[in-house]
């Protein structure tokens, strides 16, 4: 067993001082923006705007356990309470009557939303903020197309234009023009291009270092730290990406992870089944990712969280908002639309040598049926467990599942 | 025969009158799709319709989570219940039939013996600005080279004076045709060719037509590709006098503004506001709008089970419209649950029953 990383430890202390600042600043009169996880959160960065992460606001309400008061005031004011419960947590804290409950002090308003219209429900959320006095929601498009580009990983750096497709880069080129525009209008604040093109810099600088973190646990045997570690590791400084801050914190959890494998760290001494996670975290059971350790030697070494920061997000070229369109304009078909996801998942798999993959498919799961078949016609075995990543009472058995199943792949 | 009886007869059976027709079919999903291109091109455009019931392969494929409708359609593709389809053309009118084509076009690449013809996405998008009509401008180029098409300017005309004539139907249907008649004949035009709907449509207006009645209610939420809870809400004593999905009124709602392949797009971007792609706001005027128009007395939202969007209209739509109003939530594909029709029964003044 290891400690925990220094990494998460800072990262997480980091967010709270950060989070507490933003609220000075915004109660003196700063602006606010609350956007999507995957939307160009890069453009508020350089104009020095503070904004929140949609869902990372929601895990914090989660581990608050203040979810279902939350979803309580949706109801009250006739909205629904079970769809897309996750985009529509900080919605709820617009409604928020009891602030010594509010989590870490409670959101702020923010006076603008930014977020993509993916799915028939997540739009109207940013319209429910719209209508709140004071919010302004810049909707973006969410566009597809027909061609799917080949091993998409290794276009994106640099050849994007061909894995997206132009059309897609025009419109979303537009829109943060667009966007750039209301902001220097509504705010005052001035966009400078030199402050930008420092700002992606630092984002691709950030990735690279990801990139060589999931290199070596990838190479790692044993594996050196505990998946669920890596996530505040990796999800706190992305929030953060295009800063000083984000870029060092990213090359602190690399060199720490360099110097546990170089002592020979193990997270399991006894790792004989190398294990990979697909789909969100299951947060309301994390001990589950340590639970098969002892009993098979059965180490999680994979997340999506650190994998998708090393592939997903360098961007490099000469026009950088059309590069920064391009880290977002195929950022959902990357990790959900087969077959650019599912033949990433097989890529990883193999990358980091796993022998089982477990695969979380919730209802609406966005192409599960294609990953877990293409894993398994590359030979790698798959568990599929059936249940939400939030909501304790659909997993159950969860736990007797994987122990049938690891009885198996261990006696292989 | 009427032309009622005509076109509610092509509705029962619209695969077998798509294929009667002689032309080459190529299946539509979702009211995006630029049927005009697919006339043009010398083919015949037919709407896929799902069929309530079975859809164990569209659950395997989709996951469960998805609307049922998406479900059912996939099924019955892969059912072969379409007949000989010469390509498939869906279009992103909801997030659902997004799904239902990356699972096609991905069944057709790793299960190639599986019977399916070829696969288009036309990435109609509906955000009111200038950058979307460029943009979805492109992708109607991109089909029209895809299908090989010509001129659409005939093509376009002719649709767009079905429109027309679907409108002045609209209108007549709030005291001479049921709604559940009107769904049928809408439905009949989307699986003939064009010239055919067109002169049923016309003879249609023609024809005396006896009065219907019942307590007049606006029907918005999800969409109807089957009859199913048009007839249970008739049955029990209302009349929809009027909808807001694009199997009804919102297929028809707008014309192009010039026989042209940027008007063509602007028509496709702005048509609507249909729920799963438009805000609150603009749902909410549109409802209480047409709602006023067809004299509604009460307004009934019906939501089907994974149709996000509609309950989050729904607060909106009943401040706006100002009617006694339902919202039948989480509903099954094709029907109602007994609980949700004993609270939209309440809607009905004392003393008016079946
Ligand atoms: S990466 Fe996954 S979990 Fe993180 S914000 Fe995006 S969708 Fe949510
Ligand atoms: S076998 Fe693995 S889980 Fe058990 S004590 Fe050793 S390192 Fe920890």
């Amino acid at each position: 067993m290891t400690g925990r990383l220094a990494s998460a430890t800072t990262a997480t202390a980091y967010q709270r001082e950060w989070f507490a600042r933003m609220r000075e600043e915004v109660a003196g009169g700063v602006p606010l923006a609350l956007v999507n996880a995957d939307a160009p959160q890069e453009i508020f960065r350089a104009m020095g705007i503070p904004y929140v992460v949609n869902q990372w606001w929601a895990s914090i309400v989660a581990a608050k356990r203040q979810t279902q008061r939350y979803l309580g005031l949706l109801r009250e004011r006739g909205y629904p309470d079970d769809i897309e419960q996750y985009s529509a947590t900080s919605l709820a804290s617009a409604f928020e009557t009891d602030l010594e409950q509010a989590p870490w002090g409670g959101l702020p308003t923010p006076s603008i939303v930014l977020g993509e219209t993916t799915g028939d429900a997540s739009r109207k959320i940013f319209d429910v903020w719209d209508a709140q006095p004071g919010v302004t929601y810049y909707p973006l498009e969410s566009a597809a197309e027909n061609a799917v580009p080949e091993r998409w990983w290794e276009l994106m750096p640099h050849r994007w234009e061909e894995a997206i497709g132009s059309d897609r880069l025009d419109l979303m080129t537009g829109e943060l023009t667009g966007l750039i525009r209301f902001l220097e209008q509504t705010t005052g604040r001035v966009f400078s291009e030199t402050r930008f093109r420092e700002v992606l810099a630092l984002v691709n600088e950030q990735q690279e270092w990801n990139r060589r973190t999931r290199d070596l646990i990838a190479a790692a045997r044993p594996c050196p730290i505990a998946v669920t570690d890596g996530i505040p590791s990796v999800m706190v400084p992305q929030w953060h990406r295009g800063t000083e801050w984000a870029r060092d914190a990213a090359r602190a959890f690399h060199d720490e992870v360099r110097e546990r494998v170089e002592a020979g760290v193990a997270v399991c001494e006894d790792e004989r089944l190398r294990l990979m996670w697909i789909g969100r975290g299951l947060w309301f059971d994390l001990e589950f990712y340590r639970r098969f350790q002892e009993s098979h030697g059965a180490v999680f070494v994979w997340s999506m969280y650190l994998a998708i920061a090393a592939d997903g997000y360098l961007r490099y070229g000469d026009d950088p908002l059309r590069a920064l369109a391009a880290r977002f304009a195929a950022f959902s078909d990357q990790l959900y639309t087969p077959p650019w996801s599912a033949e990433w998942y097989v890529k990883e798999a193999r990358h980091h040598g796993v022998d089982g993959v477990v695969h979380l498919v919730s209802d609406d799961a966005r192409g599960g049926y294609f990953t877990t078949r293409a894993l398994r016609a590359a030979g790698i075995p798959v568990l599929e467990l059936h249940a939400d990543n939030v909501d304790a009472r659909t997993g159950g058995d969860l736990t007797t599942q994987m122990t049938a199943w690891l009885d198996e792949l261990g006696s292989n | 025969m009427s032309a009622l009886a005509e076109l509610l007869a092509v509705a029962r059976d619209r695969v077998a009158a798509a294929h009667a027709a002689g032309l080459p079919v190529v299946g539509c999903v979702g009211a995006d799709v630029p049927v005009e291109l697919i006339t043009a091109a010398g083919m015949l455009p037919l709407r896929l319709a799902g069929k309530p019931g079975a859809s164990e392969l569209g659950d395997r494929y989709l996951g469960s989570g998805v609307d049922p409708v998406a479900r059912s359609v996939l099924t019955r593709i892969l059912a072969g219940d379409y007949g000989k389809l010469e390509a498939i053309v869906v279009s992103r009118d909801c997030e659902a039939s997004l799904r239902l084509f990356y699972a096609l076009r991905e069944l057709r690449r790793v299960e190639p013996e599986l019977p399916l013809p070829p696969v288009r996405l036309v990435d109609v998008l509906h955000l009111p600005h200038h950058t979307t009509t460029r943009y979805v401008k492109a992708k109607i180029a991109e089909l029209r080279e895809w299908l090989g098409v010509g001129d659409p300017r005939e093509a376009i005309e002719a649709h767009d004076r079905l429109r027309r004539l679907l409108a002045e139907v609209a209108v007549l249907r709030r005291t001479r045709l049921t709604g559940t008649q009107f769904l049928g004949v809408v439905a009949a035009t989307t699986a003939l060719p064009v010239a055919t709907a067109t002169a049923l449509v016309e003879r249609l207006l023609g024809e005396v037509l006896p009065e219907v009645d019942g307590v007049r209610a606006f029907l918005t939420g999800s969409s109807h590709d089957d009859p199913g809870v048009y007839e249970v809400l008739e049955e029990n004593g209302f009349l929809i006098t009027g909808e807001d999905h694009d199997w009804g009124e919102l297929l028809f709602a707008r014309t192009c503004a010039a026989p042209t392949e940027l008007a063509l797009a602007e028509r496709y971007q702005h048509n609507g506001p249909s729920a799963p792609r438009a805000s609150i706001r603009q749902r909410a005027a549109h409802t209480a709008a047409a709602a006023r128009a067809c004299g509604a007395e009460v307004l009934i939202s019906y939501a089907r089970v994974h149709d996000d969007a509609p309950p989050w209209d729904f607060s909106a739509q009943r401040a706006a419209a100002g009617l006694p109003a339902v919202l039948a939530g989480h509903q099954p594909y094709g029907g109602l649950t007994e609980k949700a029709l004993t609270e939209i029964r309440t809607l009905l003044p004392l003393g008016v029953s079946r």
